[in-house]
C-alpha cells in the first residue's frame, strides 16, 4: 500500500501530510511535520515521553498510527506556549527545576495539562496518579510534582 | 521502534469489517486501542499483512440498557468505563482503573482486553466475575458465549479468527449487588498483576445472606479463572467474616500459580488468600451501601 494523504489539526492548524500505514503519530509529528518536541523513547507505551493530547486525551503518540489521526485534533508540546510567554505549567517546571535533561518534560507537562483541565485543582494522589504513565529517569518525581501544584494555584488565580 | 510493513484499512461497517477478515483470513488482524497490537507487531511477535481498524464501526460503539441487561460496545476504552456512569457495574470501573497509566486507559479497549484474553488482564477478571457475555459476530451471524468457557489459554480464547467481538452483555448494577477488586504489582502503575482478584456478591432482600457469589482469579492459571469453591462456600451464607475465611481458603487451593521471576508460586497463593478476603470486604460495602442508597 502507497503512502496515504492524512488531513489533521495540529496545535489549531490544519495540517496534510503523505503517510505510511507503518507511520506512527509521533514520526507523522517529528518527522513529517518537524514537530520535534515530542520524544521518541521505549516505543512500547512505557516511558510516555512520546506523549500528545488527541481530542482531549493524552495518549502515547508511539502506539497510535498516523492515520488513525486522520481528521482529529493533536496538542503537542509546541501548541503551550503563548508567542514568548511560556503556559503557566511550563514556566513552573522551570522555576522548580523540575527539568535536567529534559527529555521527559514534554510528556510530562502534557499530562499534567490533561489532569489540571479536568482536575484544575488536584491532590498530591492525583497528581502522582495523573503523571503515572510517565518516567523520569534524572529529575526524580518530588520536584515535578510541586511544579504541578505551584502551576495549578497559578492556573486558579488566574 | 519500528512496525513493520502492513496495508491499513478502516471499514466503515460490520458487515464490510467481517467480509474483508473473510477475505485476508489470518493475513488481517483487528485494530481497536492498539496497545496490545502495535505492541506485539514491534517486537516482531506477530506480522499480519494488513490491519482492520475497527474505529469506524458504529455498532461496536456505545452502551445500552434494556430490560435489566447492558450491553457495553466493544471499542469503549478503559478510561471510559473508569469514570463510570449507570450502565457500568462498580466492579468493572475498579478493574479498568487499574489499567496502565492514563495514556494506555485512553486507548486500551474493552474488546482488546478480552480478545488479547493476558491471564491477569483487568478488564477480563471483572467482566468474569459479573458472569458477562461476549458477542461474537462472524459470517453466519452472532453468538453469545458465556466468559466462562470463552478462555481457553493466554492469548487464546473460543474466537474465532473470522470473528469480530462486538458488545458484552451482562446484569445491570443494582441494589443489593457489589464488587470488589484486589490488584497487587511491584509498581504502582502500568503493570500488569503479579495476582488480581474480582469478587461479585449479591445479597438477598435481608441485605445479609449470599444470594449469588462469583471470585475471579488472574495471575494464577493460564487464563483468568473462577474459584468454583469460593462461590459455594459463599451461596446462601450470612456475608460475613467466617465465610468470607473460607472462601478465600477455597480461592488459595484452587490457584494454580507458577513460579517465575516477578513471584514464587508460593507466594502467589498466599497474596490469593488476602486479596479474595480484602476483595469480598469491599464487595459486601458496597453491596450494603447500594441497598440502604435505595432504602
Ligand atoms: C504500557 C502498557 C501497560 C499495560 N498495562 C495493562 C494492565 O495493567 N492491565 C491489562 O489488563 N492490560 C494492560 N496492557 C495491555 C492492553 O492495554 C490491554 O490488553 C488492552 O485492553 C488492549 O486493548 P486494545 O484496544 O489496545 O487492543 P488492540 O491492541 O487493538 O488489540 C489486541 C488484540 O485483540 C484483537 N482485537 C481487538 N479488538 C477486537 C474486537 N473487537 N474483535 C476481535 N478482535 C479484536 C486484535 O486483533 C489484537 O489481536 C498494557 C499495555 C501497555 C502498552
Ligand atoms: S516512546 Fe511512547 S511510551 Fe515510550
Ligand atoms: S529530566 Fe531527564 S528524564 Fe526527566
Amino acid at each position: 500500500m502507497s503512502k496515504q494523504a492524512i488531513i489533521l489539526t495540529v496545535n489549531g492548524v490544519a495540517r496534510q501530510a503523505l503517510v505510511e500505514p507503518n507511520q506512527t503519530l509521533t514520526s507523522l509529528l517529528r518527522d513529517e511535520l518537524g514537530l520535534t518536541g515530542t520524544k521518541h523513547g521505549c516505543g512500547v507505551g512505557d516511558c510516555g515521553c512520546c506523549t500528545v493530547i488527541l481530542d482531549g486525551e493524552t495518549v502515547n503518540s508511539c502506539l497510535v498510527l498516523a492515520m488513525q489521526a486522520q481528521g482529529r485534533e493533536v496538542t503537542t508540546i509546541e501548541g503551550l506556549a503563548k508567542g514568548a510567554e511560556l503556559h503557566p505549567l511550563q514556566q513552573a517546571f522551570v522555576d522548580a527545576g523540575a527539568i535536567q535533561c529534559g527529555f521527559c518534560t514534554p510528556g510530562m507537562i502534557l499530562s499534567a495539562k490533561a489532569l489540571l483541565d479536568h482536575t484544575p485543582q488536584p491532590t498530591r494522589e492525583e497528581i502522582t496518579k495523573g503523571l503515572s504513565g510517565n518516567l523520569c529517569r534524572c529529575t526524580g518525581y518530588e520536584k515535578i510534582v510541586e511544579a504541578v501544584q505551584d502551576a495549578a494555584g497559578k492556573m486558579s488565580e488566574a | 521502534m519500528l512496525l513493520p510493513s502492513f496495508d491499513y484499512y478502516r471499514p466503515q461497517s460490520l458487515p464490510e469489517a467481517l467480509s474483508l477478515l473473510g477475505e485476508m483470513g489470518e493475513d488481517a488482524r483487528p485494530l481497536a486501542g492498539g496497545t496490545d497490537l502495535l505492541v506485539n507487531l514491534k517486537l516482531k511477535k506477530l506480522a499480519p499483512k494488513v490491519l482492520l481498524d475497527l474505529g469506524g464501526l458504529e455498532e461496536l460503539k456505545g452502551n445500552r440498557a434494556d430490560d435489566g441487561l447492558v450491553s457495553l460496545g466493544a471499542l469503549d476504552t478503559a478510561s471510559r468505563l473508569a469514570s463510570g456512569g449507570p450502565e457500568v457495574p462498580g466492579l468493572l470501573a475498579m478493574g479498568a482503573g487499574a489499567l496502565g497509566s492514563p495514556q494506555v486507559r485512553n486507548r486500551a479497549t474493552l474488546g482488546g482486553n478480552l480478545v488479547t484474553a493476558r491471564p491477569a488482564a483487568d478488564i477480563c477478571l471483572p467482566l468474569l466475575a459479573l458472569g458477562a457475555k461476549a458477542v461474537l459476530a462472524g459470517p453466519n451471524g452472532e453468538r453469545e458465549v458465556a466468559l466462562d468457557g470463552y478462555f481457553k489459554g493466554p492469548g487464546y480464547t473460543v474466537k474465532e479468527a473470522g470473528e469480530i467481538l462486538t458488545r458484552v452483555i451482562l446484569d445491570a448494577p443494582r441494589p443489593g449487588v457489589g464488587g470488589g477488586y484486589q490488584k497487587l504489582g511491584l509498581r504502582q502503575a502500568m503493570e500488569i498483576a503479579l495476582v488480581n482478584v474480582a469478587a461479585h456478591l449479591e445479597l438477598e432482600d435481608d441485605g445479609k445472606t449470599v444470594a449469588l457469589a462469583r471470585v475471579a482469579l488472574g495471575a494464577v492459571a493460564p487464563f483468568p479463572m473462577l474459584s468454583p469453591g469460593a462461590a459455594s462456600a459463599l451461596i446462601g451464607k450470612p456475608a460475613q467474616e467466617t465465610c468470607f475465611s473460607e472462601a478465600a481458603e477455597a480461592a488459595a487451593a484452587e490457584a494454580r500459580p507458577i513460579d517465575d521471576h516477578r513471584g514464587s508460586a508460593a507466594y502467589r497463593r498466599d497474596m490469593v488468600r488476602t486479596l479474595t478476603l480484602r476483595a469480598l470486604r469491599q464487595a459486601l460495602s458496597q453491596a450494603q451501601g447500594n441497598q440502604e442508597a435505595q432504602a
